[in-house]
């Protein structure tokens, strides 16, 4: 017993950073994201991380290059414009791609999310706004002819766990074979100005996208999520705020076209909320199903140029994993024998039991 | 592909390429046991949920990690081992449902996605407590599930009727992750921590050995 006991409090100490690095629960305050020049580009309630990318509005591209956490505040470097799909087929005589099924799941990972304003709370412990927000965004899906696979399940407590728990949801709606997995949420920043917006003369809110880039779908996901405001900001200009590509999976390895949509902020009334998913609806509608050029029934859709370019960002994501899995059992084999030269006679004896009679000619007996 | 599905590839793999025989050996499973094992969890995981009442129960994503762990157990050598696979899943699931209150609620705050922190959790759990690369796959799928649970009864009692799913996700569970990474990191960090002992040891006989058979002709 003795033996273990300090291996276990390394252990455990070894995991001390990973809780120390992380802030305070309950700290809400949000983080700015300030440019070279220390103007505020952003304001963001996701605590920001050295490598993040974030999409401004305007198409602006910035990559985190440093956070103070005690100042709550991230510096990022200016990349230039943000190079947007093509969408040009919009303004195009399109029709609707109708000859197959058109599916997208919703669930909501943050169970109790919801409006201030017209819920009462920013949390409601039993069942947030969030789910009411949910419900508008996938009656306005179908009236487009979409099926929607929706999950009202819950995801209690909203902690370090609910992504786990919300990973059977959206994995049980991804084997429905939808195009896309979306998770509805709410943002967490006070100032409601933030979301504020007005669509074709409408009072509504704006959807921030968000998506996760430790995994090795966020080539793909990224993709997704820029065809989505390129086509918002074609046709409901200010309905998508920005694109954060943050730290974390957010359960999106689990599809090439999945994002996460934060409709508002908890301090913006719930109506004004609820007309931004019409909107919504229509670019989601439009972005994975848009429609032709030229005539009806045309093979050459905009779905299959973009669905390309996701299916090139997934494989490239995977490609990147296998290699890194690759590279770490060369270094397991590699320590596992001691040295180079065994390691390699090692493989290779392994490779001549497996393929020995496929390759190399024959020895003389 | 999800990153279950291509842990769960790769096990396949090493096990083809006779890489993982040395870790299968010592769960006491052979390459095709390892195989079928990995295809009823890929299978498994397709199949719609066992639902009973509130509790929905996967069969690639609980009900056969959960019987490789039964058979594991079985499988142990002497009870210390036994008991202490337990105790190793009990401070497994603990520290799950730990990290899960008290890490921050947003995967970005953290250093490692919770989703892979608990597989590290209960391999370093595991290693610590008897360098058992079988207790590793135990403490990763036992840790999670029984960590759910007692979110799930923490949930009823304070009157959500929230459904428990265990395993719901199927190959891409947290459950299979876990007991997969578990193993994975208990063999990695053992195969450096054994091989530094081992090389220490041969340094020490070899200074050692020449004086001592001086001593010995004296």
């Amino acid at each position: 017993m003795k033996k273990f006991l300090p291996i276990l409090l390394a252990a455990l100490l070894a995991l001390c950073p990973a809780a120390a690095l992380a802030e305070e629960p309950g700290d809400d305050t949000p983080y700015r994201i300030v440019n070279e020049e220390g103007s505020v580009i952003a304001v963001i309630g996701a605590q920001p991380d050295v490598g993040d990318e974030y999409i401004a509005g305007d198409n602006g591209h910035f990559r985190i290059t440093a956070v103070d956490h005690t100042a709550r505040q991230a510096t990022a470097q200016a990349l230039g414009a943000y190079p947007m799909p093509d969408v040009s087929w919009l303004r195009e005589d399109a029709q609707p791609v109708s000859a197959r099924k058109k599916a997208v799941a919703l669930y909501c990972t943050h169970s109790d999310e919801s409006y201030e304003p017209t819920d009462g709370v920013s949390s409601d412990e039993k069942r947030g706004g969030i789910y009411d927000v949910a419900e508008s965004f996938k009656k306005a899906l179908e009236e487009k002819g979409i099926t929607v696979y929706y999950s009202d399940e819950t995801h209690f407590p909203h902690d370090a766990g609910a992504y786990r728990r919300s990973r059977a949801t959206a994995e049980s709606l991804v084997e429905e074979g939808v195009d896309a997995v979306m998770d509805i949420h709410r943002d967490g920043i006070p100032d409601p100005d933030e979301y504020e917006s007005q669509v074709d003369g409408e009072e509504t809110t704006k959807v921030r996208l968000l998506v996760g880039r430790s995994n090795q779908n966020a080539e793909s996901n990224k993709e997704f999520a820029a065809q989505i405001k390129a086509v918002a900001d074609e046709l409901y200009p200010g309905l998508i705020k920005d694109i954060y590509i943050g730290k974390g999976t957010y359960n999106q390895d689990l599809l090439a076209q999945a994002v996460l949509l934060e409709f508002g902020t908890y301090t913006n009334d719930k109506e004004d909320v609820l007309a931004s998913t019409g909107y919504m609806a229509d670019v989601m509608n439009r972005t994975l199903y848009g429609g032709v050029s030229g005539a009806a029934g045309s093979k050459t859709s905009n779905t299959s140029a973009a669905s390309s370019g996701e299916s090139r960002g997934a494989w490239t994501g995977i490609a990147w994993l296998i290699g890194i899995l690759i590279v770490g059992a060369l270094i397991f084999a590699f320590l596992s024998t001691g040295r180079g030269k065994e390691t390699l006679e090692k493989w290779k004896r392994t490779f001549q039991e497996m393929f020995g009679g496929l390759f190399g000619g024959k020895k003389q007996q | 592909m999800s990153i279950g599905l291509i842990l769960l590839a790769v096990v396949s793999a090493l096990v083809l390429f006779g890489v993982a025989q040395r870790v299968l050996d010592k769960m006491q499973l052979t390459d095709r046991a390892a195989l079928l094992i990995a295809a009823l969890i890929f299978a498994g995981g397709l199949a719609p949920d066992i639902r009973i009442g509130r509790v929905a129960v996967n069969l690639g994503g609980a009900v056969v990690p959960l019987g490789v762990c039964v058979y594991l157990l079985i499988k142990t050598d002497t009870s210390k081992e036994f008991w202490r696979a337990i105790l190793g899943s009990v401070l497994t699931a603990g520290a799950v449902f730990a990290l899960g209150r008290f890490l921050p609620n947003e995967p970005e705050q953290i250093v490692f996605d919770p989703n892979y922190l608990y597989g590290i959790v209960g391999g370093i759990i595991a290693y610590a407590l008897g360098r058992s690369r079988r207790a590793a796959f135990i403490c990763g799928v036992l840790g999670v599930v029984l960590a759910d649970i007692a979110v799930a009864v923490v949930n009823w009692l304070g009157g959500l009727s929230q459904t428990l799913v265990l395993g719901g996700a199927g190959a891409m569970d947290v459950v299979v992750i876990s007991g997969l990474l578990a193993v994975l990191l208990s063999e990695f960090v053992g195969e450096i921590y054994e091989r530094i002992v081992r090389q220490d040891r041969e340094n020490h006989d070899a200074v050692d050995t020449p004086v001592r058979k001086e001593a010995q002709k004296k």
